[in-house]
């Protein structure tokens, strides 16, 4: 899939400071699912999903996920962070063949 | 129900003459060209013949491979009569057995039944509402014969019924009516009170859809979309890329072009949607092919008919050869097909299954305007399907062949649709189960 690992983030229009902000987040994924053979057993391969999803706001940390093969493909996560400061809120998305895909959005203040 | 064709010295000035009256004219077949497609091979409606001469339907990965060619299909070439009415009576030594009855009632592989009649029982799911609630039907005190002949072919007594005629196309036997009637004269009220309002169709929530379709974080073909930009900018090997004739971009340079489409074309004789075009037009000029349902095809229609997101439907049908192709494409609305011997007309039309429950899925109706959020994003298939991948989708279990997706056939049909929506907004990709 060419358009693995697109990451798209919306947030609200208007943003005050102090408020508590919903961010949406959405990534073009196939979050690969336990595949079986005839037989039913399990095939052993290694699958490609996301693992980690950490979001960072003004450099620090603020949320992490560990997510699984149970989560859909083209997975949405979304989140609440209280907005204290001008500046970019980045979202990382990390898969087990070590891909990692990044989204900002920058927050800013009307 | 292949119509009489219409000379064409008296269709033109009746068509020219009678414009309120034009959808009630006899379409007109002999002006059809013969049309070669330019799909991806799964999406052409080949039938193969295996070695052992078994025929095999070619359709998508994961869709059925039955072979249905014995039954009419949405071809202009296919004037095969309708399926004839059988009068049929109940088969002598067969004892009825309720239990296998209601087996056979509720079997998938079948009907089944199911999907447009409500019976009791908690394992009925889900249970559709475009026939009768039979939940009480032995009530009615109707004979066995007279039940038989209405599963067998109940066009006897109701010559525009939606229900098949199901012994008349071989898909119960005469033995498996007699216990699918045994089955239904057990039914006696009063019917058990529901537990679950989701289990009768009547009291069933009707879905509410998927949010915002044009929200990017909601609908992933919005950002599969943006994989046309490049496409728009590559050169293909005839040195022209899309963005050397259609300056400013996809955005300004298709503005209000989808609002237009489908239409009737001169230079290729027949309708076109968008996405007919492109499969012709982007290999003309850039020598790039872009085969109809080609993961390319379907990013690049989804991003053309983006840039007349909010506008509305205008298409123009005031040309003879339009017009003649709305008649063609409404007669294809209302012509049984298939094993089902089922008409679009059947579910999509509010006079018969149109916001009715088909099985757990609720049935669009026609004069909603079904085609201006096309190519949208299916969330049970997590792909994106144009309009004619929907309609081959719809056709499959109807027991038919389908035909090619850029087929002229669909094209005129697809008219036909667009015309309910002609003055609402375009909004493109949408969002659906």
């Amino acid at each position: 899939m060419s358009d693995i690992g697109k990451v798209r983030l919306r947030i609200p229009s208007s943003i005050k400071a102090g408020d508590v902000v919903r961010v949406r987040s959405l990534i073009i994924h196939p979050m690969e699912r336990i595949e079986r053979d005839a037989q039913g057993k399990i095939i052993d391969k290694k699958y490609n999903y996301i693992t980690k999803v950490t979001v960072t706001y003004l450099g620090k940390a603020v949320v992490s996920f560990d997510t699984t093969q149970s989560v859909s493909e083209n997975p949405f996560f979304s989140f609440a962070f209280r907005a204290t400061d001008p500046g970019p809120l980045k979202v990382l998305f990390t898969d087990t063949t070590g891909g990692r895909y990044e989204g900002t959005a920058d927050i800013k203040f009307s | 129900m292949r119509l009489a064709t219409t000379p064409r010295w008296l269709a033109i000035p009746v068509l020219a003459v009678g414009c309120a009256t034009m959808a009630s004219d006899a379409p007109d077949y002999t002006s059809v060209p013969a049309w070669t497609t330019r799909a991806v091979p799964e999406a052409r409606g080949d039938v193969r013949t295996l070695p052992g001469g078994k025929r095999q339907a070619v359709r998508y990965k994961g869709w059925t491979a039955a072979d249905f060619g014995k039954f009419r299909t949405y071809a202009y070439v296919d004037t095969r009569p309708d399926i004839p009415v059988q009068r049929a009576a109940m088969p002598n030594g067969v004892a009825g057995d309720p239990k296998k009855g209601r087996a056979l009632f509720m079997l998938r592989a079948k009907g089944p039944c199911t999907g447009c009649h409500l019976i009791p029982g908690d394992d009925v799911w889900p249970a559709g509402s475009v026939g009768p609630d039979l939940s009480t039907i032995a009530d009615r005190r109707l004979t066995n014969d007279y039940l038989f002949q209405q599963v067998y072919d109940p066009r006897v007594v109701f010559p525009q019924t939606s229900m098949p005629p199901w012994g008349a196309v071989g898909v119960f036997t005469p033995e498996e009516i007699v216990h699918i009637v045994a089955f239904l004269q057990t039914l006696k009220g009063p019917a058990p009170p529901e537990k679950d309002p989701d289990r009768n169709p009547q009291t069933r929530k009707k879905p509410v859809g998927f949010g915002d379709n044009l929200d990017p974080t909601n609908n992933p073909a919005v950002l599969l979309a943006e994989d046309a930009e490049p496409q728009w900018q590559a050169k293909g090997p005839a040195g022209k890329a899309c963005a050397d004739c259609h300056t400013g971009g996809p955005e300004k340079s298709m503005k209000g072009v989808a609002t237009r489409y489908p239409r009737f074309l001169p230079q290729y004789k027949r309708v076109m949607s968008i996405e007919d075009f492109l499969t012709v037009h982007g290999p003309e000029m850039t020598g790039t092919p872009l085969p109809a349902e080609s993961e390319a095809h379907l990013t690049m229609a989804v991003r053309v008919k983006m840039a007349s997101n909010g506008m509305p439907v205008a298409i123009d049908t005031s040309s003879p050869e339009a017009r003649a192709a709305l008649t063609r494409g409404k007669a294809s609305f209302y012509r049984r097909v298939g094993e089902r011997n089922h008409a679009c007309a059947d579910c999509h039309t509010p006079e018969k299954g149109a916001n009715k429950f088909l099985g757990g899925r609720l049935l669009g109706n026609v004069t909603d305007g079904l085609t201006r959020h096309f190519p949208t994003w299916r969330t049970d298939r997590t792909e994106v399907w144009d309009m004619r991948k929907r309609m081959q989708w719809c056709m499959t279990p109807l027991g038919m062949n389908m035909l090619p997706s850029d087929s002229i056939e669909y094209a005129e049909l697809e008219l036909y649709l667009t015309t309910f929506d002609v003055g609402k907004p375009i909004s493109v990709p949408g969002i659906r189960h």
